[in-house]
């Protein structure tokens, strides 16, 4: 019996799914879920690696829509002369991942479902065995609130608060048929079920559709390289003069608040976002600070889109 | 899981291997066949000491599953070069004292070889970008950027 599955379309990758249903785990790039199966916390028998699917590895304009295809690697996005030229925003975000050998490797698909984190969660099995699991690990308690109830753990996709910024949509493809809907519905306020993405479909590509007349984007880390976001903000106004904010790393699914330029305040801004960010202790950076950022960020953010 | 025999191409030989299908070619290069020249050490993604040429494009050892690379060319830090003749990435880590434990160095140099092929006019800023995910817990990096920086100007001449 073969355990390591390597499709050579798509087609195919839904039919091996099809026969492990409940127990595979794709790999795009692998450069995020290797580590959960190093750590344990993937422990599904059957891997599907999609790297070797041509067909979504793709880079396309057409009627003013941008198409990316989902195993399109965020190096490639990065050199790409169409995106730097027309959708800066993306290759600036898809630059703010990882490092750069990472980035030949990870794909943009595989940073739109980049698993939500939390430092009670992404640890080794000893240190998790030590404290006790969390409600993530199967456990029943989060260690960050004490509670029972809900998990916290944060959305870092930094791609996908660009992205959300620039209303784009997703493509997926399940056994009865193709589907698009926007991004921003992929994603669930729950740090476990982050997204809803479901058995039997796989993430094809993503459409583009506005071009910013201004943008603006910031990450927030403890280093320049190689760490995850402790908050990302992306920002655009399209031709309509609307304005779109979108903040990631401080909640578990972005958060987006979209409004009409002229009736937007800056501090209508910051009491939205202050709102909606379930933001709790549970990144290396000490949540007062992050919610302090929160407020630097978006004044910041606002100077340039005003 | 059960081990599967792989055949793998590394620095120009075929090598055929028993390969669990979820360990990561930094394992297989190390334990299974004596590759030792490679580096493991966070062993997840954030140091950059496990980098490996695959199709010549930098990969980390740690996080590529050995059965993705099955038809494709490895080229590991043994691959590089002979004893008297070293890459010029090479010869300035070691002219510019670039390196004192020599932990990071086989990274170091595979991550700096095909950045330099594919940046060729690279200034020290760009150097230090290209070479971020390269930890150094002994240089401080200013010697090994002098040292990328040099072979750098070597190659192109
Ligand atoms: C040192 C280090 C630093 C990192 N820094 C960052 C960072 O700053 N920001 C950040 O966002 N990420 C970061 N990452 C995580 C990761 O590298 C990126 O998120 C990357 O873009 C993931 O892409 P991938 O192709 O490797 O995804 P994978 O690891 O292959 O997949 C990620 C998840 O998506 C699923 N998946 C992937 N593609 C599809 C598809 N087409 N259809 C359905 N499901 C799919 C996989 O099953 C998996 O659950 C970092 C990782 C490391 C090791
Ligand atoms: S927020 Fe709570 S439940 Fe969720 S991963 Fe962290 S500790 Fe676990
Ligand atoms: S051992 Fe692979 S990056 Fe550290
Ligand atoms: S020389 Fe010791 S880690 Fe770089």
């Amino acid at each position: 019996m073969e355990y390591y599955h390597i499709p050579s379309s798509v087609e195919e990758t839904l039919s091996i799914a099809d026969n492990y249903s409940g127990n595979y785990t794709y790999f795009a790039g692998g450069t995020d879920i290797q580590i959960y199966r190093k750590q344990k916390l993937d422990t599904h028998d059957h891997i599907i690696d999609l790297s070797r699917l041509d067909e979504l590895k793709s880079i396309t304009v057409n009627k003013d829509h941008l198409h990316l295809g989902a195993m399109t690697t965020l190096d490639d996005i990065i050199s790409s002369d169409i995106i730097n030229s027309n959708y800066p925003l993306i290759s600036e975000a898809a630059k703010s991942v990882a490092t750069p050998v990472i980035r030949k490797t990870a794909t943009i698909g595989g940073n739109l479902l980049v698993n939500n984190r939390c430092i009670f969660y992404n640890q080794s099995k000893e240190w998790r065995d030590s404290i006790g699991s969390c409600l993530k690990d199967k456990g029943d308690i989060c260690q960050v609130t004490g509670g029972n109830k809900s998990c916290y753990a944060r959305n870092v996709s930094d791609t996908a608060t660009a992205l959300v910024a620039l209303e784009s949509e997703i493509i997926f493809l399940t056994p009865s048929g193709s589907i698009q809907k926007p991004l921003t519905e992929l994603y669930l306020p729950c740090g476990i079920k982050s997204n809803e993405l479901d058995e039997h479909s796989i993430l094809t590509g993503i459409t583009i559709p506005i071009k910013a007349e201004k943008w603006w984007y910031r990450k927030l880390r403890l280093r320049k390289t190689l760490d995850f976001t402790s908050l990302t903000v992306a920002a655009t106004v399209d031709s309509d003069r609307i304005a779109r904010i979108c903040l990631n790393g401080v909640s578990m699914s972005p958060v987006l608040i979209k409004e009409a330029l002229k009736s937007l305040t800056l501090e209508s801004l910051i009491k939205q976002a202050r709102k909606n960010c379930k933001t709790v202790e549970n990144d290396l950076m000490p949540l007062k600070y992050r919610r302090e950022m929160i407020n630097v960020y978006l004044k910041e953010c606002w100077e340039t889109l005003h | 899981m059960k081990s599967k025999i792989t055949k793998l191409s590394i620095n120009g030989f075929e090598h055929i291997v028993l390969v669990n299908p979820d360990e990561t070619l930094v394992f297989t290069l190390r334990e299974r066949l004596n590759f030792t020249g490679t580096k493991k050490c966070c062993d997840e993604g954030t140091c950059g000491s496990c980098t490996i040429l695959v199709d010549g494009i930098p990969v980390l050892g740690c996080l590529t599953p050995t059965v993705r690379c099955v038809g494709k060319t490895i080229i590991t830090i043994e691959g590089i070069s002979s004893k008297e003749d070293l890459h010029p990435v090479q010869k300035y880590l070691v002219k510019n004292g670039g390196l004192q434990c020599g932990f990071c160095t086989p990274g170091v140099v595979m991550t700096a070889i095909p950045f330099l092929d594919e940046h060729p006019n690279a200034n020290r800023e760009k150097i230090k970008e290209g070479l971020s995910g390269n930890l150094c817990r002994c240089t401080g990096y200013k010697k090994i950027i002098d040292a990328v920086e040099n072979a750098g100007k070597e190659l192109k001449v």
